[in-house]
Formats: C-alpha cells, structure tokens, sequence
C-alpha cells in the first residue's frame, strides 16, 4: 500500500473548498486548506505535497496568479504539479493575452471550471498525479 | 486640462510682427505659449511642445497653412487648430474649416477678438479630451462590468452547484428516486443559470479591438471542427446528422480562432435547436474571391419573415426551439458583433417549415504580407487597453 497522497488546496470561497475536499475526501486523499494565497504558501513551504489545487480569481483581482507566478520562480516548488481551478474562462485569456486559455504557469498544470464534476476531478487529480510521478522516475 | 497644469498655445505665422502681438495679448491670460515662423519649424515644434490649441497663418512661405493644417492633423487629430488669413474672403476660410480647421480671424484683428477665439478653441480642447476620457472610461466599464459582475455572480453559484455535485454523489444511495430527481432539477436549473450568465458576460463584452489584435491566419475547418465536435452530443440526442464539406486545403480566413469558434458554436447550436429530431444540417466552407463564406444550414422549424429582420438584435426573444428550448436573445448578437469585428457579414435565408442557412462571410488570408493583410486605419481615439492587475 502506497502513502496517501498530500493535495493542498488554495481557494478562498469557503463552500467552494469544502465541496471540493469532500470528493476528495473519499478518493482517500490527505487534503489541506488554505483560504488565501499567502496561507497557501506559508503551507507549501512547511510541508511536501503532492499536488496544488488553485483558484486563480481570489481576493481583488487575480491573486491566485501571483502564487503561481511565485512558485513557478521557487526551484523548490516548481515542479508541484498544480490543478487551476477558475471561475472564469475568458478571465485567462484576458490576463495573458495573446496566450491560449491554458496559461501554463508550471511544468505540469491543468485547468478545470468551476464547478467541477466530482468524476472530472477526480480523473484530472489523478491524472496529475500520475504524471509527476513518470516525471519523477525518468530523472 | 487633461493631467498638465497650462494650456498650451502654438503660434505659427511668418510675420515676427503678428507673433509678438499674439504673444503680448495672450500675456497674464495663463497659457503656455510658443511661436514658429513657418510650417515646417512649427510641426517640429508641435512634436516636443505637444500643443493644445495651435493658430496657423494661411499665407506662408514655404510649407501653406493648409499644408500645415494637414500635417497637425495627422499628427493629432484631436488638437484644435484656427487659422489666420489676411485675404478675408470666405473660400479661403471655408477650404481652412474643411480641412479640419476649428475657426478662422481675418487680419486684422483686435486683442479682443483674438482673445475670444482663443478661448473658444480652448474650450473646445477640454471638450474634445472630456469626450475621448468618457468614451474610454465607458468602454472599459463595459467591459471590466460585465467580468466583475459576473464573476460576483458566477461564483456563488458555483459553490452552490459544486455542493449538489457532491450531495448527489453522497445521497446516491440514501435518497429516494423523488429526492434524487429533486436534486438533479436543482442541478439542472443552477447549470442554466450559470450558462446564462456566461451568455450575457459574452454579449455585453465582445471586445472587438481585442478580436482584432487577435487575428491571425486560422484554416476554416478547425473552428468548423471544434464547433461540430462540441455539438456532437446534443445532436446525436436528437439524432440529427451534421454533414461538414470543406474543400482541400481548406480556405484560410484572417481571424481570431476563438471568437470564431464560438460564433459557429452558436449558430451550429441554434441549428440544433430549431430542428426536428432526425433533422439534417450541413456545414460548408468555399473561398469566394477574396473572402471565405461558411454556411450552416438547417432542414428545422424556420423563422418567420417578420422576424428575420430582428433576429440579430440584443435580448429579441426568439420563438421557442422544436423542443420547446428557449435561448437568452442574446446568441446571434453576439455572433454579429464578432463577425463585425472580423470585418465580415453575417447574412440569413430562411423559410418557415423548411429550415434556416446562416451564412458568414469573411475576409480571405493573404499570405503576402507580415501578417495583417492590410494596414488598419486607426480609429481616432483607441481606447487603452489596460488589464486588471
């Protein structure tokens, strides 16, 4: 039996976070919370998770962009594979014009729309997990 | 006026005479003033000066005034300019006006008479800022509205839609059949909700100069593709067939894929919508000259004649699909304004009974040049575009 799993999660709308935790919950995955962006950070640097869930749209404006710009520039986080969630499609393209949808802020990111379908988030998790780990083993 | 303290006040005349009387008469008025002697030494004072107001001789060696008027407003078009002219015969006055002049002063003229009109073209300035600062702000206010806005609204409801998500999930085994299908009618109704919303977002904030810098060359049939692909599943519900016929190499338009997309998305939707189950619709794409013309065509319910002229305006509440499906009146005006913005056209044939063929015709891309197939002109005062930090 493998380790659980640590997913963290970087969300400020607090209903939001608990109807994602509970699908997450019962995928047997070890979630954390954060409510705001500076939380969220403050907890990667404490402790290894294996993955980020992000909600871009927090706060004034689009802070969760700061964070992903912020650990993109972290060589110690840059490799986190991080799940975005947003509200907001058009709200990605305007933030980085001339760029597809997907920003594409770390090495191994997705994006999803809220709300999410709880078997959508699951295979997306999934996924990003997976992945990381072919990562980690071709190095 | 505007972010600068003085008003400033060219002055371009070839007598020394006339420049130091202006000069004096506008002395203590709390202008900022500079003098030239001729056209061309005044439009290179224009470029660092970066006047408000500036008065042209017409008659002058060298460069004319009405060369010279040319010249500023091309430069800027939103300076004011008044001319001076020692023959005071009407013609001359008027070709001044015509060529954008604001007003005119024959010589010889009072200080009075020079202050008042100076006056009037400063007043007229403010206006002209005021007015380009409105248009600018209201531009963005729609835009940066509409996004708040719904993003106020969206999100609420999205939490709420995540937690039915997760409630169906944990009930799906506890709840009765009554309940479950309590559940998934709230899940249904919030869906639309949260559509609707998105559907409004769109049709209040088509950005049409960001359509434009957008725009690069897209092969018709990958917007023609993703628009079938997404439509794929409601149409096989109602077991409709979408034939697509697209000519190899496929025409190549000038446009923003995205927007595009999203418009055949809708018309291909619209398509679903008003046909009956079993119905057809067909897809093509053909160049034709210098222009690249898309059809979707429908065999489905039609729209009336007295309709048709209405269809493609804001909030015009369209008659119910085969279905009975009813759309936000906002799905064809969206469609418009990104056409427009492709500087295409969006036409329509129909006949009730028969089916619907929607038609968008848009420019062809030439792969001569850089990029854009031809120079854009620039509207007067382009609002900047500044993103939410």
């Amino acid at each position: 039996m493998t380790e659980r799993k640590k997913l963290l999660i970087v969300d400020d709308d607090p209903d939001f976070v608990a109807g994602i935790k509970a699908i997450l919950d019962t995928a047997e995955y070890e979630t954390d919370v954060a409510y705001n962006p500076k939380d969220g950070f403050a907890a990667l640097k404490a402790r290894r998770y294996d993955l980020l869930l992000l909600d871009i749209m927090m706060g004034r404006g689009a802070e969760g962009v700061m964070m992903a710009r912020k650990i993109r520039k972290d060589p110690a986080l840059r490799d986190l594979p991080v799940l975005i969630i947003t509200g907001i499609r058009e709200q990605i393209a305007f933030l980085f014009p001339g760029q597809a949808v997907h920003p594409h802020f770390v090495p191994l990111d997705e994006l999803l729309e809220k709300p999410v379908e709880p078997e959508l988030l699951l295979e997306k998790v999934g996924a990003l997990l997976q992945a990381a780990e072919a990562r980690r083993q071709k190095v | 006026m505007s972010a600068r303290s003085a008003v400033r006040i060219l002055v371009i005349d070839d007598e020394t005479i006339v420049l130091e009387s202006c000069s004096a008469i506008l002395e203590g008025e709390g202008y900022e003033l500079a003098t030239a002697t001729d056209g061309a030494g005044g439009l290179e004072t224009l470029r660092v000066f970066r006047p408000d107001v500036v008065v042209v001789d017409l008659k002058m060696p060298g460069l004319s005034g009405a060369e010279v008027l040319e010249k500023i407003r091309e430069a800027d078009p939103t300076i004011v300019t008044l001319v001076i002219t020692g023959y005071a015969t009407v013609q001359s006055a008027v070709d001044a006006m015509k060529r954008g002049a604001y007003d005119f002063l024959p010589k010889p003229f009072t200080p009075d008479e020079f202050r008042l009109i100076i006056r009037r073209a400063v007043e007229k300035r403010s206006l002209v800022l005021e007015t380009i600062a409105l248009r600018r702000e209201r531009e963005l206010l729609r835009e940066h509205f509409a996004a708040i806005v719904s993003h106020e609204l969206k999100a609420p409801l999205a939490a709420t839609q995540q937690s039915v998500f997760v409630l169906e999930r944990e009930l799906g085994r506890v709840a009765s059949p009554d309940q479950l299908a309590r559940l998934a009618r709230v899940k249904v109704r919030v869906g639309d909700l949260l559509q609707l919303i998105e559907t409004w977002r769109c049709g209040v904030s088509v950005d049409s100069e960001a359509i434009r810098a957008r725009r690069a060359a897209v092969p018709v049939g990958v917007p023609i593709a993703k628009a079938v692909e997404s439509l794929a599943g409601a149409a096989a519900r109602k077991e409709i067939d979408i034939a697509v016929t697209v000519p190899e190499p496929a025409p190549v338009v000038w446009g923003d894929q995205g927007t595009l997309t999203e418009t055949l998305v809708n018309l291909l939707g619209n398509a679903v919508k008003y046909s009956r189950v079993g119905g057809r619709i067909a897809v093509s794409a053909e160049a034709y000259g210098a222009t690249v013309r898309i059809a979707v065509a429908d065999t489905g319910v039609g729209i009336a004649p007295e309709d048709l002229p209405l269809i493609f305006d804001a909030f015009y509440a369209a008659q119910p699909g085969a279905a009975g499906e009813r759309g936000s009146g906002l799905g064809l005006t969206v469609c418009r304004r990104v056409v427009d913005a492709h500087d295409g056209t969006i036409t329509v044939h129909s006949t009730p009974g028969k089916g619907s063929t929607f038609v968008i015709t848009l420019p062809v891309h030439r792969g001569d040049g850089p990029d854009a197939p031809r120079q854009e002109a620039q509207p007067l005062a382009a609002p900047a575009k500044e993103g939410r930090r």
